[in-house]
């Protein structure tokens, strides 16, 4: 009896060496990289270079040019397959009903816009708090079945909310023809959001890619805290083993249900800002295709990492939107034909190709699911690990 | 009208309404019950059925999609609508044996997060190709002949005589698999699978061929309900999703796995559909959900259903 303080601080101090000689054998590389101010530092750069590197770099040829709105969207979407992934890359949960968060958080901040205040950020605000709110009910209902039955009721549900706006709510909503009274005002009163930011506008463009860049890398850094925290590390060790949680005293329930309001939170930011973006809520976006088109994002992107979904969003927006406009596959790829043609006699592969962008999508998707399941991203950190191999690192 | 002939009305449209979703949801339920799968390729499932016995059963003009582009507009065999109730479920329950081989059966072990994204996407799939092939625009499948008229009843009058077959042809599919999975051998198997699938396997019977058989015939019944359900509807590439969810919500409400429990789940959601179409046309999609989530919050595993055996 008497050593026994004497064993716990040699454990003690056992635990301390372990822990000193594993920092000592990280790579001071991945250490930084690993710090949380190294991502927000590097989630900020990323995303004030991106609408010049994506639309307006010379180095990116002609094809797209005029796609600043683009990145705007893309990054929206982002938020949007980041806080999915949360839940189904994390906790695994697959929900099929974001839609209702996104779309609710839409029509909340378009109401809100055109009722109480036009000022952006309490727009943003209100159409977050009702998502949240929607999330909680929703995941108090859907989370009576685990698995399977999760992402069937979710699915229910928001194609529940679906219809709700369709008809009984039609007065508030409009119905099929969308929402179209959005007012939006100033910035902190001063930003008019479509002017472009002076003396910056070569880089980022307008205030309202400022205003949605800037939201953007703070939920890079709250998803980002929230998965370095005990709490995430619960999330995962539910999507690990759901029973053993339990056994070791966690309430499982209560932990899902958070997973899912957070990310219901991050899907109602994404939808506040879509309204602003668009300055109109179409009746679409509650639709259950909304909610198929996240969880492709988060999947083509790869789940259970921070940036995969984000990623996602871009090439699945980016695929969207300009490779379906391209009429003929061919060799060399040349883009859309109003720009230069690289060759005088192209080789013809598939004509007509823009109209079938979504079966190819659908494809992609479905060989993603069956052979990389960690994305996009995943095929990422297998080359960048294989490459530093190479280099003769570990 | 009076009060008595508008609630048997209500009453036997709502019967019509569930009818297609029993037919699609057995077929969801059975597979889902048994195999543990989750097929979100289902309602795909039911898009085959119901461009084949489009094709089938009359001659379709096609004017957009690539089979417009190579020539083919007006496509169709024209053989009526008896060949195609017999041939769209024989070639339905061979694309389910294709898929329980190929696309199910690698995926039995992993997540059913996993499942459900495959299916996903393969129903996205199909939904493109069909959309490539007919092209986006709707067509009309009408109904056969011999059943387009109207029929007097006793206390309704009037009635649209296809109405009725459609509730007939459901009652006799559903008693003809009710009596597949209750009184035969191989229903005995299915049924234990269900209920234990691993003392199952240590009583030496192998679920393989089984497994293969119980996705082909709700395969099938899935293509009996396009075939069935087609006229109702008019004919496009979204229908397969559209049919997917309310037959999942019949699933959830009845039960997993229970026959029976479909059938009451689906009359449950047509009759709900019927009435609230009658009385408050604007609330009858968002009527359904509230009674699925009301079920659900009362019994959670679906009226008939029963609780799992956890592994």
């Amino acid at each position: 009896m008497s050593d026994e303080p004497t064993e716990t601080a040699d454990a003690a101090e056992d635990t301390g060496t372990v822990v000193e000689r594993a920092e000592r054998q990280l790579p001071s590389w991945e250490r930084v990289r690993e710090s949380e101010l190294f991502v927000v530092a590097a989630t900020t750069v990323a995303v004030a270079l991106f609408p010049w590197l994506f639309a307006r770099a010379p180095v990116v040829s002609g094809v797209l040019q005029g796609y600043q709105d683009l990145a705007t969207l893309i990054l929206i979407w982002g938020i949007f397959a980041m806080g999915f992934n949360l839940l189904l890359g994390y906790t695994g949960l697959l929900s099929f009903g974001h839609a209702a968060f996104w779309g609710g958080a839409a029509y909340a901040a378009g109401v809100f816009s055109a009722n109480v205040s036009s000022s952006p950020i309490l727009v943003i605000l209100a159409g977050t708090a009702f998502a949240a709110l929607s999330a909680w009910v929703l995941g108090f209902v859907s989370l009576r079945r685990g698995g399977i039955y999760f992402a069937i009721l979710t699915l229910a549900f928001g194609q529940m909310a679906y219809y709700m706006a369709l008809s009984p709510l039609a007065g508030i909503t409009g119905g099929e023809n969308g929402f179209t009274g959005v007012e939006l005002g100033k910035l902190f009163g001063v930003f008019e959001l479509r002017y472009p930011v002076p003396g910056l506008d070569w880089l980022v463009g307008t205030w309202k890619y400022v205003l949605v860049g800037g939201i953007a890398v703070l939920c890079v850094a709250a998803a980002n805290r929230i998965l370095h925290s005990p709490y995430g590390m619960v999330f995962r060790a539910i999507r690990e083993n759901e029973q053993r949680a339990e056994f070791v005293g966690l309430n499982v329930w209560r932990y899902k249900l958070m997973a899912f309001v957070i990310s219901g939170t991050f899907a109602g930011i994404a939808g506040s800002l879509f309204t602003i973006y668009s300055a109109y809520v179409p009746l679409s976006s509650f639709y259950w295709t909304t909610s198929g088109e996240v969880v492709i994002m988060a999947v083509l992107g790869g789940v259970g990492s921070l940036f995969g979904p984000i990623v996602g969003a871009g090439v699945y927006l980016y695929v969207e939107n300009i490779v379906s406009g391209v009429q003929q596959l061919t060799l060399p790829f040349t883009g859309p034909a109003e720009y230069l043609t690289l060759v005088e006699e192209p080789v013809v592969i598939l004509d007509g190709f823009g109209a079938y962008w979504h079966l190819i999508l659908g494809l992609v998707f479905v060989a993603v699911v069956v052979l990389f399941p960690r994305g996009i991203w995943g095929l990422f950190e297998d080359v960048g690990s294989a490459l530093r191999r190479l280099g003769g690192g570990r | 009208m009076s009060v008595l002939a508008e609630v048997v009305t209500v009453a036997l449209n709502g019967l019509q309404q569930g009818a297609i979703y029993v037919l699609v949801a057995i077929g969801l339920s059975i597979i889902l019950g048994t195999l543990k799968f989750v097929n979100f390729a289902h309602g795909a499932l039911y898009l085959i059925g119901t461009y084949a016995g489009l094709l089938i059963t009359l001659e379709i003009n096609v004017t957009d999609g690539k089979l417009a582009d190579w020539g083919y507009t007006p496509i169709g065999l024209e053989w009526g609508f008896l060949p195609a109730l017999v041939i769209v479920p024989s070639v339905v329950f061979a694309v389910g044996l294709l898929m329980e081989r190929f696309v199910a059966r690698p995926f039995y072990d992993r997540p059913d997060t996993d499942q459900i994204l495959l299916t996903f996407g393969l129903a996205i799939v199909v939904q493109e190709v069909f959309k490539i092939l007919f092209g986006g625009q709707s067509y009309n499948f009408a109904r056969p002949g011999w059943a387009s008229g109207q029929v007097d009843l006793p206390i309704v009058g009037t009635f649209p005589e296809w109405r009725l077959y459609i509730i007939g042809i459901t009652a006799a599919v559903v008693v003809l698999v009710y009596g597949l999975i209750e009184y035969t051998d191989f229903g005995l198997v299915v049924r234990a699978g269900t209920r234990d699938a691993e003392m199952v396997e240590l009583l030496g019977i192998k679920l393989s061929r089984p497994y293969l058989m119980v996705f082909g015939v709700g395969a099938a019944l899935a293509g009996v309900a396009g075939v069935v359900g087609g006229p109702l509807y008019a004919v496009n590439p979204n229908i397969g999703t559209e049919i997917l969810v309310p037959s999942f919500l019949v699933v959830v409400i009845g039960g997993v796995g229970s026959i029976t429990g479909a059938v009451l789940g689906g009359i449950l959601i047509g009759e709900t559909l019927a009435i609230l179409v009658a009385v408050a046309p604007q609330w009858s999609q968002v009527g359904i959900y509230v009674l699925a989530a009301i079920v659900l919050l009362a019994r959670p595993q679906g009226l008939l259903g029963v609780e799992e055996v956890t592994p």
